[in-house]
């Protein structure tokens, strides 16, 4: 509760609107004991004294009441009738939403169709209608405004309530021999209630609306009481001559719903679960960049980083993703980054491109050199060009990461045309060549698939042909086998493999399987808690790892090719990258670590073609 | 087509609509060219079927367009020869002799004769006449003491009544009475209603639903051909937009304006036209039971009710206070002696305490408009909060105007203590012998809602119907408002003066007390 | 696809068959009748007993039902009581009316309202972001009568750039222009409620699309923001706009109801208002067929313009 009063007051904007409800609400609840006029004393003869004068801070009214008394006594009424009505809509519309999604069946059907006609019911003659059948008054209106809103309520719960009455905790209950009633009340409605104060709170300020509107109509409260509505209907008739009586019931409204409106849509958020973990913002076209120093050249292959750092800021922690990674490839070179999750090898990727989100991401300080020049920081339009042209990527998950709504041919062929001018038909042609080229059976009838529709190898190969599409000189290949099994991955593999050999691209293979970097990678960079800490040709390191976290990686590995194995074997978590320890990062799980571990900086010792982050290193049987 | 392809092109259509909404040419002011007058009316007519409709605000267009055998004289209530050229009426006042006006034609060009007058009454009147199923016609009672109609020559024809009526005359001047051509009906039927054909100075041009009822000059008029070439008559529901429309130049002529609007047409570009009328808007009180049973708290009410703020504050002085039942507007029948209740709340309370009835909780049905209500909710509240300073607890019970009369004319009884209530009649006959005698409660079929009686007036109200001369008929009206003024069983609140705003184009014009617009005689510059 | 329609027209018509059997009993619970709203202050018993006969209201209510029904099913709608007009010409003229202003309406809250929710996304946390969503909430948060009114006096009375009410001029109108002139104070009225939902729902849409990983392949590609935007972004968030634009719709075609009292639009929301006062109950009966039927083929083109959208969904 207090960490969603804290999230909700994060909200400037939630808090305005928040701030005004109150003063409003603490107007209107202390409305009985302001010193103000009897709203409803009449005075002819001063009617129509405008605003600031003699007749009151706001004037009076047609019949020469205080308007501010009866501004004040309205907002009362208008704030208790759109709150109760809201509240009766959202309690009856969700219990029909919930019956009818819990048991489904015929009595969902009956429910749902009955909910269908009154929705197809324009829903002003609807309140019309039932106001004009049960007679006039606030009560009466009342009732008309919850009764047209209990569709939308029935219609939203049953669709969740649906949802979950078929998961494992409700079986799980049903089972257990509890009854349907009881299942309702304690499995099913704790997990709609959240829906049902969203939905709440963005409708009371759209209830208070058409209560007015119905007082507007004049179906709404008795005179001599008013409520916004009915006193905006009663100035309604002197709008021309005495504008004020109307803008200020008019304005009070706008006042309200405009507040309610904000502070809903803060609830809203901050009962979203996406957003406890930070607002829910839009990645920007290319990361933002925020380095004070640019690393000098170093004449080092195709694409190299030098120092890379790439944090994640959130409002009041610093997530140092990648904390100064150097790596460098050569054409025709296959680099394997390898490391748990979240040990920031995928950032290190994506940065190169200055594909990380943005915000939260943000590169802090080092370069990447393609060719010599560096991108970090280079206008958007040259970024653009680079990407999918001379640096490509292939992402993880196929069926996350192609468009689901074109086919695949069509993104295949934007991916070209995203560089150079393409005749529909050559596009094609090529299209259905890449496909060929990454030995995706009839290509020309795949080419006219959508990504749901073909099996994940497919779908992984389209992303590699994707990628093949300007002849690039880099690919950055982002685990991308982890979703395959174990003979759709060596396929891919040996696909990679062969595009390597026979066009020469340099290939950034990012992995946490030390079983796919030895199928295919020349070198290989173990990252750790955002940092490199050992590096080296693959068959060195895997024969004689110096790292004892690498040697623990490898250990692993499955000695016979069986199912692939996760890294869990080893004992505890990495560090969150908030929160670094001093010194070594893995000297926590480590077995061999010494004070000496945790005292300072450890360097990156380079020997020949290794290098390691360790004073502990493992022993080395033989040479280097 | 592909989706894109799909998107796109309505992407552009809608591009096109919206930029030419945006692109709002020059600014438009409606003008209407001269000769052709544009006329606010309240609401869409009915029918233009006078014989089936029942709204002053259709009587409006009717009276333009057909001419009944009498009309109202000039500014008076008083009939005069029209489609008839003058009448015998019999001794014993139930059997009146029409001559007609001879070469007079209906729109269509079928003649207008004493056939066309038989067809007329019979049609409303006989439930066996061929086109009785052309109805229904709501008024129709309003000749109930009609027996037969017989034609003795083409020119001449003879009514005979069950009973002496002496409202007759006025009836026939009333829209109900309005001559419709046989032809047209015969050939419409039940579409006549849009379809009219009459004899008067404008004939039917188009009707656009919800936009226009368009009329024309009829040049053949028998009393003149008029100077305008047209009226439209548009109905704009809303007093707000219509004021607009009338400030923004949209039409030339409004009615019924609303009082607060008033000051926005003071200036030389617009006039205002005023009429008192034969109005009166009152609260029934319910005499049966409760504590408006006793007479003195009846009273109490009627002195507790500033009038004066009403007629001049909330309803800007488009009003006069009323005195008694009967409207000025009856001069003849008007008993001029007869002063208005005094706005004395001290005398009120002194005559609540008498009775007993301090503090009395009372129940007040308000409705939210309707015909010739004026501005009931703001009278009502304004009203309920005179009530309350005599110390009466008045709880406002509002509904819409059918639902009201729904409320109402069935009677108070067990539901309310007061209602509010307006006529305009046309006959000083009408209202108190529908609403003030015993034979007139609602279990009888009349609208005594607050179920008044004194056998006094019932028997002068019964003499001065069979009356046939006016003199004696005014008598027997005034000793009547005498005695219903100390009966008290209405507060009498305001006579309306019904008014209109015409642009200073406009010349000519005039209200009748009637509260018929008629155009005949106006100039549009 | 056909068949798909076809199915849910067919499933349609117990939906409108349902619609008006609680017509026809709110209808009657509503007390007074159509001879009393005739007859006025001269609606004695006797009067209105006679007239109710007159009108065939004098059967009972199930059989005044399956008279009207039989009746429509042959095409025929009845005679309204208070128009003296065969039902169906009266609601034909003032529901394309409806059309014109709700459609129109439409079109605008769609465009308008997308375009709105897409550049606020795009820029989000910008100023332009900041001044969308302040109009935006500004807009769902004003009474529409209000606004309407508001627009009256400043545009028709003060500025007399536009007609206050109607749709045609009386004189010398008629034709386009001048249809696109009277509408255009209501049509921007009724649109300002749904703009306003719309860009809100679109602006959250097109931030939950923006997140997805096959945006960032898109970037990785090297489209363009343009192209990321409009055509990567857009069209994935457009399959949680449509249905918003569905109901958007149901809501336009309601709320027609006060904008057309206000610019005395001649359509069939006070048509039915003011049926319902007058007790029409052939003319109500009518007019929401027409209405109801065309929400339900709203919903009906929604579903089916979401099929075409996303290949996922299987009809």
């Amino acid at each position: 509760m207090t960490a969603f009063l804290a999230l909700l007051a994060r909200n400037r904007l939630a808090l305005w609107g928040g701030l005004a409800l109150a003063v409003v609400v603490v107007l209107a609840l202390l409305t009985p004991i302001l010193p103000l006029a009897d709203p409803d004393v009449i005075d002819t003869a001063n009617r129509f004294k405008p605003a600031f004068g003699d007749g009151g801070w706001l004037g009076t009214d047609h019949l020469g009441r205080d308007l501010l008394s009866r501004l004040l006594w309205g907002t009362r009424l208008s704030l208790a009738v759109g709150f109760a009505a809201a509240i009766a809509a959202a309690t009856l519309g969700a219990g029909i939403g919930i019956i009818a999604g819990y048991y489904g069946g015929r009595t969902d059907n009956l429910i749902m169709r009955g909910v269908d006609m009154l929705m197809a019911f324009p829903y002003i003659l609807l309140a019309l209608a039932i106001v004009a059948a049960l007679g006039p008054g606030l009560m009466n209106a009342l009732i008309a405004v919850a009764a047209v809103n209990i569709p939308f309520f029935a219609r939203n719960i049953r669709g969740i309530t649906a949802g979950i009455a078929h998961k494992e905790f409700v079986d799980a209950a049903r089972l257990a021999g509890m009854k349907d009633g009881r299942i309702i009340l304690t499995e099913i409605l704790p997990n709609v209630l959240p829906v049902i104060v969203i939905a709440m709170s963005t409708t009371i300020g759209w209830m208070i609306l058409e209560t007015a509107g119905l007082s507007f109509l004049g179906l709404g409260s008795q005179p001599p009481q008013a409520d916004l509505g009915s006193m905006l209907g009663e100035a309604r008739s002197a709008l021309i001559t005495n504008p004020h009586t109307s803008i200020v019931p008019g304005v009070m409204i706008l006042i309200i719903v405009m507040a309610i409106n904000l502070l809903g849509d803060g609830v809203r958020d901050a009962l979203d679960p996406r957003l406890k973990s930070g607002a829910l913002t839009r990645p920007m076209a290319a990361t933002l960049v925020d380095r004070t120093d640019v690393p000098k050249a170093e004449d080092d292959g195709v694409l190299a980083m030098q120092d890379l750092k790439t944090e994640f800021r959130l409002k009041n922690r610093v997530y140092k993703a990648v904390g100064g990674v150097s790596l460098s490839v050569r054409k025709g070179e296959c680099l394997g980054i390898i490391g748990e999750s979240g040990s920031g090898k995928s950032v290190t990727a994506l940065s190169v491109m200055g594909l990380v989100a943005s915000p939260p991401g943000v590169i802090t300080g080092g370069a990447v050199r393609f060719e010599g020049t560096d991108i970090i920081g280079a206008p958007y339009e040259d970024l653009r060009q680079l990407r999918g042209n001379r640096v490509a990527y292939i992402f993880q998950d196929p069926l996350a990461t192609l468009h689901p709504l074109y086919k695949v041919g069509d993104q295949l062929i934007e991916a070209i045309s995203a560089h150079r001018k393409i005749s529909k038909s050559e596009g094609r042609a090529k299209a259905i060549a890449l496909l060929q080229s990454v030995r995706i059976p009839n290509p020309e009838s795949r080419i006219d698939s959508y990504p749901h529709e073909m099996s994940g190898g497919m779908r992984q190969r389209v992303g590699i042909a994707m990628a093949l599409a300007n002849d690039p000189d880099v690919i950055i290949a982002d685990e991308p086998t982890t979703a395959l099994d174990v003979t759709v991955q060596a396929q891919i593999l040996a696909l990679l493999n062969d595009l390597r050999r026979e066009r020469g691209v340099a290939i950034i293979f990012i992995t946490h399987d030390f079983g796919v970097v030895a199928q295919l990678c020349d070198r290989v960079a173990v990252m750790y808690a955002g940092r490199i800490v050992e590096e080296g040709p693959t068959d060195a390191i895997l024969t004689a790892p110096a790292h004892p976290y690498t040697k623990r990686l490898i250990d692993c590995v499955p000695e016979l090719g069986g199912g692939r194995r996760r890294l869990a074997a080893i004992p505890g978590l990495p560090p969150m990258v908030d929160d670094l320890p001093t010194g070594c990062a893995f000297a926590e799980r480590c077995d061999k670590s010494t004070p000496a571990c945790r005292a300072g900086e450890i360097a990156f010792d380079r020997s020949g073609l290794r290098a390691v982050r360790c004073i502990h290193p493992e022993p080395q049987g033989g040479a280097l | 087509m592909t989706l894109i392809d799909w998107t796109r092109r309505s992407l552009l259509v809608a591009g096109a609509a919206v930029a030419l909404t945006l692109n709002m040419t020059a600014p438009v002011v409606a003008q209407t060219p001269p000769g052709v007058l544009i006329v606010g009316q309240i609401a869409e007519p009915k029918a233009l079927d006078p014989a089936a409709v029942t709204a002053v605000n259709d009587f409006r267009i009717l009276m333009n367009v057909y001419d009944g055998l009498v009309r109202y004289k000039d500014g008076t209530l008083e009939t005069e020869p029209a489609l008839a050229t003058g009448w015998d009426i019999s001794e014993d006042g139930t059997v009146y002799t029409f001559q007609l006006r001879d070469g007079v034609k209906f729109h269509d060009g079928t003649a207008f004769n004493a056939d066309a007058v038989k067809f007329n009454f019979d049609r409303m009147l006989k439930e066996d006449h061929p086109y009785h199923n052309t109805g229904p016609f709501p008024l129709s009672f309003f000749f109930s003491a009609v027996q037969n109609v017989e034609v003795i020559d083409p020119l001449t024809v003879k009514f005979t009544l069950n009973a002496p009526y002496a409202p007759f005359l006025s009836n026939l001047a009333y829209p109900t009475g309005l001559i419709v051509s046989p032809a047209a009906v015969e050939k419409f039927g039940a579409e006549f209603g849009r379809n009219p054909s009459g004899t008067g100075p404008f004939k039917f041009a188009e009707w656009r639903s919800n936009e226009a009822v368009v009329v024309e000059a009829n040049p053949d008029y028998w009393d003149g051909a008029t100077e305008l070439q047209a009226v439209v008559f548009r109905p704009i529901t809303d007093a707000n937009t219509r004021t607009a429309e009338m400030l923004a130049g949209g039409i030339d002529m409004m009615v019924e304006v609303p009082p607060v609007a008033l000051s926005k047409f003071e200036g030389d570009a617009f006039h205002l036209v005023e009429q008192a009328g034969p109005h009166v808007w009152f609260l029934i009180l319910n005499a049966k039971e409760g504590p408006f049973a006793d007479k003195r708290v009846r009273q109490a009410a009627n002195y507790a009710i500033n009038k004066e703020a009403l007629v001049n504050d909330v309803l800007e002085g488009t009003a006069a206070v009323a005195a008694g039942p009967t409207p000025p507007a009856f001069a003849w029948a008007y008993n001029k002696t007869l002063q208005p209740y005094a706005y004395d709340p001290e005398k009120a309370k002194a005559l609540l305490a008498e009775a007993g009835a301090e503090g009395a909780e009372l129940t007040f049905y308000v409705t939210e408009g309707g015909s010739g209500m004026l501005d009931p909710i703001a009278m009502g509240t304004a009203i309920q909060a005179d009530l309350q300073a005599v110390g009466l607890k008045v709880k406002i019970e509002t509904y819409e105007w059918n639902t009201f009369l729904g409320q109402v004319n069935p009677g108070l009884e067990g539901k309310a203590d007061m209602a509010e209530m307006a006529w305009m009649t046309n006959d000083p006959d009408t209202l108190p012998y529908l609403a003030l005698r015993t034979e007139a409660w609602p279990d009888k079929g009349g609208f005594n809602s607050g179920y008044y009686s004194n056998p006094k007036v019932d028997e002068l109200l019964e003499s001065a119907r069979a009356a046939t001369d006016q003199g004696e008929r005014a008598k027997l009206y005034q000793e009547m408002q005498t005695i219903v003024q100390d009966d008290a069983p209405w507060v009498f609140v305001a006579n309306w003066k019904q008014n209109a705003v015409t642009s200073d184009k406009v010349e000519n014009f005039a209200l009748q007390p009637s509260f018929f617009l008629l155009l005949k005689d106006v100039v549009k510059n | 696809m056909l068949g798909y329609i076809l199915k849910r027209l067919v499933s349609a018509v117990p939906v409108l068959l349902g619609i008006t059997v609680i017509v026809f009993l709110i209808m009657a619970m509503i007390p007074g009748d159509p001879a009393t709203a005739i007859l006025g202050s001269y609606a004695t018993p006797e009067n209105v007993e006679k007239l109710n006969r007159d009108l065939g209201l004098d059967k009972p209510l199930v059989a005044q039902y399956f008279i009207w029904l039989g009746n429509m099913l042959q095409g025929d709608f009845g005679q309204s009581f208070a128009l003296n007009r065969p039902v169906l010409d009266e609601v034909l003229d003032r529901f394309s009316a409806t059309l014109v202003l709700a459609g129109t309406a439409f079109v605008l809250c769609s465009l308008l309202g997308i375009l709105a929710g897409v550049v606020s996304a795009a820029r989000q946390y910008g100023f332009a972001d900041k001044a969308i969503t302040f109009v935006v909430l500004l807009g769902i948060s004003i009474p529409s009568f209000f606004l309407g009114m508001m627009m009256i006096l400043l545009f028709a009375v003060q500025l007399r750039w536009l007609p206050v009410s109607g749709m045609y001029a009386i004189y010398g109108g008629g034709d386009l222009p001048d249809l696109l002139n009277h509408l255009a104070m209501p049509a921007c009225a009724l649109a300002v409620v749904a703009t306003g939902v719309i860009a809100r729902l679109s602006r959250s849409a097109m931030l939950e699309v923006l997140r997805q990983d096959f945006i960032r392949t898109a970037r990785a590609k090297g489209v363009g923001e343009r192209g990321v935007i409009w055509r990567h972004a857009l069209r994935a968030a457009m399959v949680s706009i449509i249905p918003v634009l569905g109901i958007q719709a149901g809501f336009v075609l309601s709320g027609a109801v006060y904008i057309e009292m206000v610019f005395q639009w001649p359509g069939v929301g006070r048509m039915l208002v003011d049926a319902i006062l007058k007790r029409d109950i052939l003319l109500v009966q009518g007019g929401v067929v027409f209405v109801a039927a065309c929400y339900v083929m709203f919903n009906i083109i929604v579903d089916v313009a979401q099929s075409l959208l996303d290949p996922r969904i299987k009809t």
